[in-house]
């Protein structure tokens, strides 16, 4: 909350004054001191290195371990100080969150060892500052993959468990290869067979020597068409079955067909099929050789045998913006010099320069310094021209694919980085937003709680019975709720949270203004000016001992529904506040969620957590 | 490619990664320090011209230094400050008007003489200083007395504070209204404007608001 501001409260509630005489109702009780000299120094103590603070200091954060009564545990009578068994290097950033109110993350630190040292002093990660936090996320992310890395590798080195049904295993096998031996021969298997099939359509074009009956030289696979389309067959064949059978094993068939693994498996034997079904007709077989070109796609079906093939793929994909600059600007380039050299030789006889088109070629093989020379400017300002645009080339092409590997692997990173952030982002607002409405709720339920703990108190008075022993609560928190009570007092408005605003809104008919005060109590009242008016009865005539007292003790023996009976004692807007003391709240400096009324106001916490259900230490104290 | 500038390029990576944010400018100009130190007068003349003991002057002055280490908070800082201890509604505009008000000597920064001044008239001063200061606080243009638009703009910046969520819904006319009964109940001649006297006698004679003065006497 404000504790971070802890010192300016004084300041806050005297800017106060200026509410006072616009106010139309008068302002609530302040909470009482509790003795002004507390305000001393302690020491803490921890192995053996000693740090010293004020108490206000540790005080500001009552939700974390030294700022709660729980660093009483830790309390030495003899020498007077607090102990800790704890590491010193990491307590000083503990104790300088206290003292400055941002908590960072020293570099040096193994991530592991803050970790728990945060989560004994009771202080949660995400209020680390920003200049800290993203480093402080990235350390835990590798840790946490390392360590996740190290189970995978124990878990696939243990035996695989027996119950896996058929489908399962064929799955499991054809991922992990390394599983059983059948899966590692099938997987030896097919790779040979897709070397086998490359090698054979390389193979099949090289000339193998002249037959007798024919006068030029044929090619092998015209020569031995039998050997090579039984070849074809056999590889086709398991390729076809490996591939049926993945889309068998498949978990999400659909997804398996969307792969770009599977589209090269269909691609890679397609035609083979289409070749199968079409006859030797002079007009498709041209279509049919060009289909023929599809084959050497099963080289690709190497990158389920290689990872770094994916890898390169998967690079290549993320540096396709830069890539295709690049693309870009030579396209330019080219256009350009193309334009220019067709104009300089348009001149020339016999010159090879006939269209612009057919000077992109020359163009290219120019810039990229391959200079086949089948076309070469022959006027003086073709050579001119061309000389500048081989050196161009030089540069247009040279110094870029440096700079952009540089920036290919930086550009890689950083989108990492920048995803890594918003979901960071987005995760720590929610937190911080929750932290801050619980905030609002501490106050609501300093409210609920500061009359009820009067009434009670009184009630248990009267009947003669000792209730609870009444906690100090932190001087800041209560007096940070006062000064929003005398704002609300002035306004003649209440905070509610959002949920009850809109629930509100929708309720606003449905208000009835009743003031009976015993149906109200038993069942659901609404209407503001009910409700002030019983809490004002409520401070100068406390006349419902009895009932107080029936309350109290359902509230002691129940559990969560008590919630109900609780909210009923203390009426009007508690009906539409969704009781979110069912879910845990967040607080900016508590990492046990278990205890969101703790920090609220720690003597009503007696009475609420015993309400709440919910074990914490408190409970224990108070009862 | 073109040549850039360290600048153009460290902006051009901020617009890649996503995370620029147009309104703010380049990282150097928040390198520059403001260098004003200021530091206080001694604690014995402190302790002479307010009301306050030593301690509680330490205790006030190391709550100061903490959140303006240069020793004079500029409004901004004082607005955020206050802005911590109401985070549902919007409290700038209140906190104009306090800094308004602690800031006696218009060099728009509050040092901690005018923080400690202000503080000793609120709480540790007569019933009668502290009526003066919180006319003080409403009288915005210092003519000695208050109008209904000096008045209107103060009822809304308290409302504000409490910002949307409130219980009952919070209507546009409520300020207004609550500004025409203060005004029934504190203009006495009818003359339109609050002076002083009316103010300070009408506080007098009015039960809640001289008890709600009490409670300044415990706050630190």
């Amino acid at each position: 909350m404000a504790a971070g501001v802890a010192a300016w409260l004084p300041f806050a509630r005297a800017a106060a004054i200026g509410w006072m005489p616009v106010a139309s109702t008068p302002m609530p009780i302040p909470p009482q001191e509790k003795t002004k000299g507390k305000d001393g120094l302690i020491i803490l103590n921890v192995s053996g290195t000693k740090f010293q603070t004020w108490r206000t200091t540790l005080e500001r954060y009552p939700d974390t371990l030294l700022g709660s009564t729980e660093r009483d545990f830790f309390f030495h009578e003899e020498t007077n100080e607090y102990f800790f068994d704890r590491d010193p290097d990491i307590f000083r950033h503990i104790l300088n969150f206290f003292r400055t109110g941002k908590l960072h993350y020293p570099r040096q630190e193994c991530i592991a060892a803050y970790d728990e040292e945060l989560a004994f002093f009771g202080i949660i990660p995400e209020i680390i500052g920003d200049c800290c936090y993203e480093e402080y996320k990235d350390r835990r992310r590798e840790n946490a993959e390392r360590l996740q890395d190290d189970e995978e590798m124990d878990m696939s080195n243990d035996a695989p468990p027996v119950n896996l049904t058929y489908r399962e295993f064929l799955w499991r096998a054809f991922e992990n290869p390394h599983t059983s031996t059948l899966a590692l021969v099938f997987y030896y298997v097919t790779g040979f067979f897709i070397a086998i099939s490359v090698m054979a359509n390389v193979v099949e074009t090289v000339p193998c020597g002249v037959l007798p009956n024919r006068s030029k030289e044929m090619s092998c696979g015209d020569r031995y068409a039998l050997a090579f389309f039984c070849l074809d067959t056999a590889c086709v064949m398991i390729f076809t079955v490996e591939y049926l059978l993945r889309l068998i094993a498949a978990p999400s068939r659909y997804k398996f067909m969307k792969s770009v693994m599977s589209v090269i498996d269909v691609v890679a034997i397609m035609p083979y099929y289409i070749g199968l079904v079409m006859t030797d007709n002079d007009q498709v077989s041209g279509a049919f050789v060009t289909l023929r070109v599809f084959r050497v796609f099963r080289i690709f079906k190497f990158s389920r045998h290689s990872a770094g093939l994916r890898i390169l793929g998967y690079t290549l994909k993320s540096c396709a913006s830069e890539l295709g600059f690049l693309l870009f600007s030579l396209t330019m380039a080219i256009i350009i010099f193309a334009t220019v050299m067709f104009y300089a030789e348009k001149g020339s006889t016999a010159s090879k320069f006939t269209s612009i088109p057919a000077a992109f070629w020359y163009t290219i093989v120019t810039m990229t310094t391959l200079g086949y020379g089948d076309m070469v400017p022959k006027t003086i300002v073709g050579k001119v021209f061309g000389s500048i645009c081989s050196l161009s080339g030089v540069l247009v092409i040279a110094l870029p694919v440096p700079v952009i590997v540089s920036n290919f692997s930086r550009i890689y990173h950083q989108s990492q980085r920048a995803e890594k952030r918003r979901a960071q982002r987005k995760a720590r607002l929610g937190k911080i937003r929750a932290a801050k409405i619980r905030g609002t709720n501490v106050y609501m339920r300093y409210k609920q709680n500061g009359l009820l703990i009067n009434s009670l108190e009184e009630a248990s008075k009267e009947a003669g019975r000792a209730l609870v022993a009444k906690a100090p609560s932190p001087p800041f928190e209560s007096q940070h709720n006062h000064l929003l009570h005398c704002l609300e007092k002035t306004t003649n408005h209440e905070f509610v949270d959002e949920q009850t605003f809109q629930a509100n809104c929708m309720e606003i008919s449905v208000m009835n203004k009743s003031g009976s005060r015993a149906s109200s109590l038993s069942s659901s009242p609404h209407g503001l000016s009910s409700c002030c008016s019983r809490r004002h009865r409520k401070k100068s005539s406390f006349s419902l001992p009895s009932t107080n007292n029936q309350e109290l003790s359902t509230i002691q023996i129940r559990e969560r529904p008590v919630a109900n009976s609780r909210s009923s004692l203390n009426a009007k807007l508690d009906e539409t506040v969704p009781l979110k003391c069912d879910k845990p709240y967040i607080t900016p400096s508590m990492v046990s969620l278990s205890a969101p009324v703790v920090t609220s106001s720690d003597g009503h916490g007696s009475i609420t957590t015993a309400a709440y259900s919910q074990s914490n230490i408190v409970r224990v104290s108070a009862l | 490619m073109k040549a850039k500038n360290r600048d153009q390029s460290l902006s051009d990576s901020r617009e890649l990664d996503g995370s620029y944010d147009q309104l703010t400018d380049s990282v150097e100009d928040d390198f520059e320090l403001s260098t004003v130190c200021h530091r206080p007068e001694s604690m014995d003349k402190l302790q002479e011209q307010t009301k306050f003991t030593k301690k509680e002057l330490q205790v006030l002055y190391r709550g100061f230094k903490n959140e303006c280490p240069s020793g004079a908070v500029n409004e901004e800082n004082f607005k955020i400050i206050y802005s911590q201890f109401f985070p549902q509604g919007d409290s700038s505009m209140y906190a104009h008007f306090l800094f308004e008000a602690f800031d006696t000597n218009k060099n728009g920064s509050v040092s901690f003489e005018d923080f400690v001044f202000g503080l000793s008239i609120i709480l540790r001063g007569t019933i009668n200083d502290r009526l003066n200061w919180a006319f003080n606080l409403y009288d915005l243009n210092k003519d000695g007395c208050i109008t209904k638009e000096e008045m209107l703009d103060i009822m809304k910046s308290i409302y504000d504070m409490m910002g949307k969520y409130t219980y009952p819904t919070m209507q546009d006319d409520v300020p207004r209204e609550h500004v025409e009964s203060f005004f029934q109940k504190m203009d006495r001649n009818k003359d339109g404007v609050v002076t002083i006297e009316e103010f300070i006698e009408t506080c007098k004679k009015d039960e809640n608001i001289m008890q709600s003065m009490q409670l300044f006497d415990n706050v630190i």
